[in-house]
């Protein structure tokens, strides 16, 4: 499998918890934007040309902000630069707050069948203090204009205050929405954010707190239906989400616009956060790439672990010995001995005992070198 | 172009810490011209990086000077410079060695203090002339005639007429060095004589061998002068001899009364064991003069490499720092937690933490160092007597008949308001009150016998955390007492940890094992599971703490760009992994060997 991921860095406003590449006040560069984004497809796609990408995910930022025209521009432009296979899945990023029936239908028409919605929690007050730009009911209106289609909603824990009631509830809203497929992120406050000061000032919920809600709210969604096939993603059965799959299966893909990185030929790259710096690299025909790692054999190995016990199904042994030609169970005996009882080791397989998918991080350790 | 003896000065100077010692040192220097004051960098004696952050001197460093005096003639003054610290008292006596006089620097504001009586004693036992110096009379809260009331009182040594000056300022100098001339005795000894050079400190170059420091007593050693000491056979010829101005310069020969350095391409520094008297082969002198007084490490600790395959340079590094530390022990140690390493026997705990940090700087090596020890003599059931330096190397109780710890005898100055709070922390200590003497209005000695492994771990930050850094603090060793004694073990998740077990006195074990368990449960990071820390005497579990499994440890996204980041991070909690030692399978951080030790004992 293969996937595009395309950027946008524009909103509204910016929400308190994010750190990615999105801003407000740049909006007014959106058609140069997209013309440079345009611009390097065609590059991309011609140094691509002999691979087939399966997935297309439109992120940002909002895209869902922007005049659908540019969207839309996007798409085609992919589908003309790049090989893509028979049945796409394209998914696009939106904020409940920024839709209208004719961006959906606009959307629709290029091929887009995929819906991620940032609900984040069913609380407006919860959501003023998030800065988010929308309410609960507009949720359910964004979910009313996209009845029958494929939709997804975003869910945080770990906010100021938040019980777990009101995780399960925000669940129930996203399960009203008629989603079938639910991703629930801790929080985590980044430097220079400004939820970073509540964190400091210890407003935030504590690990183990956030650890107790992720329980509650993992044993609430499989009772509704909703399997966990990610540390952070839920889905009923058949809407996993391929394009991020791609990611833990260690798939290649090529990200295009500011800040977004690539996995192609053994080579990790990143593109400049900055939207002037992207531009003027673009038109200058020179790479917007701030960063680049040749992935040598043994971090590859690492990779393919760390990445692949994050998902339920976890380490295809058979398909690593192949990839890597070795014997997975004779390289890596040391950690499976020390961490057996917390993973599940068969012939074919290796995952991370579900129950404890979310202290992963010192059993991975074990298998880096 | 030979000085004639008379004209020759040899002196050190000592006091107690913070008193004003390197600053005159450098300001004598500066007056003899010897460096210029916009090239000189502060303290160009402790050129140790150690010594100059921390404000001590550790090692030796003779600087010769030349300066022409008010009777007209030209002089040449020898300082060699001396440790202030207590524990570095067996290096004190050598340097005193190499002197005629001493000068004993006194801090006008703060007065006679344990070490200027420590060091004030060693220099008169010496037969040195003292010769007192009032510092510091920039301060406003200089009181000189008190200070020189009190090296008259508790000294008996006469400072009416003791300079007053300011190092820090350059006040008075002048009269200091004038005073040498007159106080400081002319070298004796003769030139004719069969040589005798005392060696007070060598270090090794890689280019000339062994340089051995030296005050050449009687006779005189040039280039080509076949040597050998007294405690080897081996003859050299030598290659080279000099004197530190301060740089090392080379001279065509040095006789007697002069201070400087030999070379003469020794390979090996056990040929020229300080205190050692260097002769000539050919006419060799009868007998050596006096050595020193072998010091002996009193306090011990295991020290191991971080990462274990790093135990050859480990050991290199100790035999480096021993050729010219010979109060450093070292044995080579093993323990189930930590691996292979050595038990080190230091003077003291500042020899310890000093020898500790030169390690780590000099040899660039991570090294995790256990609780330290003192050496305990058992008395065993069947008759026989062992030492045991290292917990773990406690026979069990039942072939135990009894056992003795090693007692100091501490003083202590303070101002009179804080005699309570340090009778208190003696008292704790298990001390035994001795004396108290009223030396003036503001200064009072007390005397304690306190058992050396009370003191070995926070004694010195409890003293000066109760009198507001005011009292000060010496000893020496007086003996050994009967004592009792047990192994108090910690066990982690069920499994004992050899590198955690102390022996403490029976009335002690419990709080101290309640106050170590506490400790080890605020260092000891979240696991996968929950682990039990358990203090044990013998099979008898005396304190628990529980270190709670964690609960969330997780990136939660990992998207495109979260790759590389998050390899990064797992690379980094993997860093900090490898400086864990692993207790069965519960991992503990290195420091959580010398952090148990820093618990207040009053909680």
């Amino acid at each position: 499998m293969k996937g595009i991921y395309v950027h946008v860095p524009f909103c509204k406003s910016k929400c308190t918890y994010c750190d990615f590449a999105s801003f407000p006040k740049e909006i007014g560069k959106t058609e140069s934007y997209f013309a440079c984004l345009y611009r390097e497809m065609e590059g991309r796609g011609k140094q691509l040309k002999n691979k087939t990408f399966d997935t297309v995910y439109i992120g940002g930022g909002t895209p869902s902000v922007v005049e659908s025209k540019f969207i839309v521009g996007a798409i085609r432009q992919i589908k003309k630069q790049f090989n893509l296979s028979k049945n796409p899945e394209i998914t696009i990023e939106i904020n409940p707050g920024t839709v209208t029936e004719q961006k959906i239908k606009d959307y629709k028409s290029v091929g887009i069948n995929r819906f991620s919605i940032g609900l984040q929690t069913g609380y407006d007050d919860q959501l003023k203090r998030l800065n988010r730009i929308h309410t609960a009911k507009d949720f359910l209106i964004c979910c009313n204009m996209l009845k029958g289609e494929n939709k997804s909603a975003d869910i945080l824990i770990g906010l100021a205050d938040q019980t777990a009631e009101q995780v399960k509830k925000s669940i129930d809203l996203a399960i009203a929405g008629e989603v079938n497929h639910i991703s629930m992120y801790a929080l985590t406050p980044e430097v220079g954010t400004p939820i970073y000061t509540d964190y400091l000032n210890g407003l935030l919920p504590s690990g183990d707190e956030i650890a107790e809600l992720y329980d509650i709210a993992r044993e609430y969604l499989s009772q509704k239906g909703f399997e966990r096939y990610e540390v952070s993603n839920f889905c009923k059965k058949g809407f996993e989400s391929k394009h991020n799959l791609n990611y833990w299966q260690r798939g290649e893909y090529i990200g295009l616009g500011v800040s977004a990185s690539s996995f192609i030929d053994d080579r990790r790259f990143t593109n400049t956060f900055s939207i002037d710096e992207y531009m003027n690299a673009i038109i200058y025909n020179k790479a917007p790439e701030i960063s680049s790692d040749i992935i040598e054999l043994e971090d590859a190995k690492f990779e393919c672990i760390m990445l692949g016990l994050r998902t339920e199904k976890g380490v295809d042994k058979k398909q690593f010995n192949q990839e890597f030609n070795c014997d997975f169970d004779k390289e890596y005996k040391n950690a499976i001995d020390k961490k057996g009882e917390y993973l599940i080791n068969t012939p074919t397989k290796i995952s991370i005992n579900p129950e404890y998918l979310y202290v992963q991080n010192d059993i991975i350790l074990e298998f880096m070198k | 172009m030979s000085t004639v003896k008379e004209n020759i000065r040899n002196f050190c100077i000592v006091a107690h810490i913070d008193h004003g010692k390197s600053t005159l040192a450098d300001r004598l220097m500066e007056k003899t011209g010897q460096v210029s004051e916009r090239d000189m960098e502060e303290q160009l004696l402790d050129s140790m990086d150690l010594e100059r952050e921390r404000g001590i001197t550790i090692k030796l460093t003779p600087v010769r000077m030349f300066y022409t005096a008010k009777d007209g003639k030209e002089y040449v003054f020898n300082l060699i410079d001396t440790p202030g610290h207590v524990d570095f008292t067996y290096e004190v006596s050598r340097s005193l060695k190499a002197c005629e006089g001493a000068i004993l620097i006194v801090d006008a504001t703060q007065g006679v203090q344990a070490q200027t009586l420590a060091n004030a004693y060693l220099a008169i036992d010496n037969d040195l002339e003292i010769m007192p110096v009032i510092n510091k009379m920039d301060l406003a809260s200089a009181r000189p005639d008190q200070a020189v009331e009190e090296i008259e009182n508790i000294l008996g040594v006469e400072a009416h007429d003791a300079p007053r000056i300011s190092a820090k300022s350059g006040l008075n100098i002048e009269e200091v060095l004038e005073k040498i001339v007159e106080k400081i005795p002319a070298p004796k000894g003769d030139d004719d004589a069969p040589l005798k050079a005392l060696i007070f400190d060598s270090y090794y170059d890689n280019f000339k061998g062994v340089i051995c420091f030296v005050r050449i007593v009687d006779g005189k050693v040039s280039a080509g002068t076949k040597i050998k000491t007294f405690m080897s056979d081996k003859e050299f010829v030598v290659t080279e001899v000099g004197v530190f101005s301060p740089k090392m310069t080379a001279k065509s020969q040095l006789s007697s009364g002069e201070v400087g350095y030999i070379a003469a391409s020794i390979k090996s520094i056990e040929d020229t064991a300080v205190g050692d008297t260097i002769t000539e082969v050919n006419n060799p002198a009868k007998e050596p003069l006096p050595g020193y007084k072998k010091a002996l490490p009193m306090v011990f600790s295991g020290v191991f490499p971080l990462d274990g395959s790093k135990f050859n340079d480990l050991k290199d590094a100790l035999l480096k720092l021993k050729l010219n530390d010979a109060a450093l022990s070292i044995e080579p140690d093993n323990s189930a937690a930590l691996g292979f390493g050595f038990r080190c026997g230091f003077l003291g705990l500042l020899h310890m933490d000093v020898i500790q940090e030169r390690i780590e700087r000099e040899f660039d090596l991570q090294i995790i160092t256990t609780a330290p020890s003192v050496s305990y003599k058992v008395y065993k059931t069947d008759g026989t007597q062992m030492v045991v330096e290292n917990p773990t190397h406690l026979p069990p109780v039942t072939e135990i008949d009894y056992m003795e710890e090693p007692i100091i005898k501490a003083s202590i100055f303070t101002p009179p308001e804080y005699v309570g709070p340090i009778m208190e922390l003696c008292q704790f200590k298990r001390g035994v009150y001795k004396d108290m003497v009223y030396l003036d209005k503001t200064r009072v000695e007390l005397k304690y016998d306190l058992p050396l492994n009370e003191i070995i771990y926070d004694f010195f930050d409890s003293l000066k955390s109760r009198t507001k850094g005011y009292a000060s603090f010496d000893y020496e060793v007086s003996g050994y007492q009967k004592s009792e004694l047990v192994k108090l073990d910690m066990l982690l998740n069920g499994e004992m940890c050899d590198a955690l077990s102390i022996i403490v006195h029976k009335d002690k074990a419990y709080e101290r094992g309640r106050q170590i368990a506490e400790k080890l449960k605020e260092v000891i990071p979240r696991q996968m599971f929950e682990i039990p820390i358990q203090a044990a005497i013998g099979g008898k579990i005396i304190a628990r703490e529980t270190v709670k499994a964690f609960r969330k440890d997780v990136l939660a996204k990992c998207y495109g760009g979260d790759v590389t980041r998050k390899k990064k991070l797992l690379e980094k909690q993997k860093e900090g992994k490898k400086k864990m030692r692993s207790i069965g399978s519960v991992e503990i951080p290195s420091e959580a060997f010398i952090e148990i030790l820093k618990t207040d004992n009053e909680k």
